[in-house]
C-alpha cells in the first residue's frame, strides 16, 4: 500500500507545480512547461494504478499512451502559436496577448 | 518494510519535483527547458521503478526530443536566455501558490482516505508486457490508438497552418 501512497503523493506535489506554473507564467512556453508537469503527473498516476491495482488491465497503459500523445500535441501546437505570436509582436508574453479579451 | 523499490521511487521521485520546481525557479529560459526534461527522465525512470519499462523507455526517449527542442525554441523567442536580466515573468503570484498548495493537499487527502483494496502481487514480466499491450491495442482499444494516430496527424497539420507566414497577396 506505501508503495501507491508514495506515487500519488509524488504525483499530487508534481501537479501542484505545474498548476501553479502554470497559473503565474507570463511567457506561453513556460505555461506549457506547466501543463507539461500537470500531465506527466497524471501519467505516474495511471502507471500506479496499473502496476499496484489492475496490471492485468492494460487498457491503463493505453491511456498513458494517449497521455503521451497529448503531450506531443500539445508541444507542437503550442509552439505553432508561439512562433505565430512572435512574428506577429515579437514576444510570447501573455500579458500582451489580450487583444481577444471581450 | 521498507523496499528497494520504496526507496527508489522516493528517490527519483524527489528528484522529479525538485527539477519540476527548478523549471519556474530559475531566470534562465535554457535552464528551465534542462530541469523539465530532467523531471521528464525522473517520470521515466519511475515507471521503470514500477516496472513499466516499456513506457519508461518511451517517455525517456519522446520527452529527451521534446524538451531539446523546447530549449532551443525557449532561445530563439527569448532575447535573455542566460537569465542574465533577471525578468520578472510572474503574475498573481499569491493566487497561483495558494491554488497549487490546495490542489495538492486535496489529492494527497483523497489519496489516504480512499480505500484502495488489496494491492497486486501477481503482474506480467516485461515480455509478456509488451505482448499483452500489443494485443490491447490491435483489438479493443484499436479504435482509439487509430484515433490518436489520426490526431497527431491534424495536430501536425495546423502546426504547419498556424506557424505558416500569411502574405497579403493583394495589390493595393
Amino acid at each position: 500500500m506505501e508503495l501507491l501512497i508514495t506515487a500519488l503523493i509524488i504525483a499530487a506535489v508534481l501537479f501542484g507545480i505545474g498548476l501553479y506554473g502554470a497559473l503565474s507564467q507570463t511567457n506561453l512556453v513556460m505555461i506549457m512547461m506547466g501543463i507539461e508537469l500537470m500531465l506527466g503527473a497524471s501519467m505516474i498516476n495511471l502507471v500506479a494504478f496499473w502496476r499496484y491495482l489492475h496490471p492485468e488491465a492494460f487498457s491503463i497503459q493505453m491511456f498513458v499512451l494517449i497521455a503521451m500523445t497529448v503531450m506531443a500535441l500539445e508541444g507542437a501546437v503550442g509552439f505553432a502559436i508561439a512562433t505565430q505570436r512572435f512574428r506577429t509582436s515579437g514576444s510570447v508574453e501573455m500579458e500582451e496577448s489580450a487583444e481577444l479579451k471581450g | 518494510m521498507i523496499s528497494v523499490q520504496l526507496i527508489l521511487l522516493i528517490i527519483f521521485g524527489l528528484a522529479a519535483i525538485w527539477f519540476g520546481w527548478r523549471v519556474f525557479m530559475t531566470s534562465s529560459m535554457v535552464r528551465s527547458a534542462l530541469s523539465l526534461l530532467g523531471s521528464m527522465v525522473a517520470i521515466g525512470i519511475l515507471f521503470i521503478i514500477m516496472e513499466a519499462e516499456f513506457l519508461g523507455v518511451l517517455q525517456i526517449m519522446m520527452m529527451g526530443t521534446e524538451m531539446s527542442i523546447m530549449a532551443i525554441f525557449m532561445m530563439m523567442y527569448m532575447m535573455d536566455p542566460g537569465g542574465l536580466g533577471q525578468m520578472d515573468m510572474y503574475h498573481q503570484k499569491n493566487i497561483s501558490i495558494a491554488a497549487g498548495v490546495i490542489v495538492t493537499v486535496l489529492i494527497v487527502g483523497a489519496a489516504f482516505a480512499t480505500d484502495w483494496g488489496t494491492i497486486a502481487t501477481q503482474f506480467p514480466g516485461p515480455h509478456e508486457q509488451n505482448r499483452l499491450l500489443g494485443m490491447e491495442i490491435l483489438k479493443r482499444s484499436m479504435m482509439i490508438f487509430e484515433t490518436a494516430g489520426v490526431t497527431i496527424l491534424t495536430g501536425m497539420i495546423a502546426s504547419i497552418a498556424v506557424a505558416l507566414s500569411i502574405k497579403n497577396s493583394v495589390e493595393k
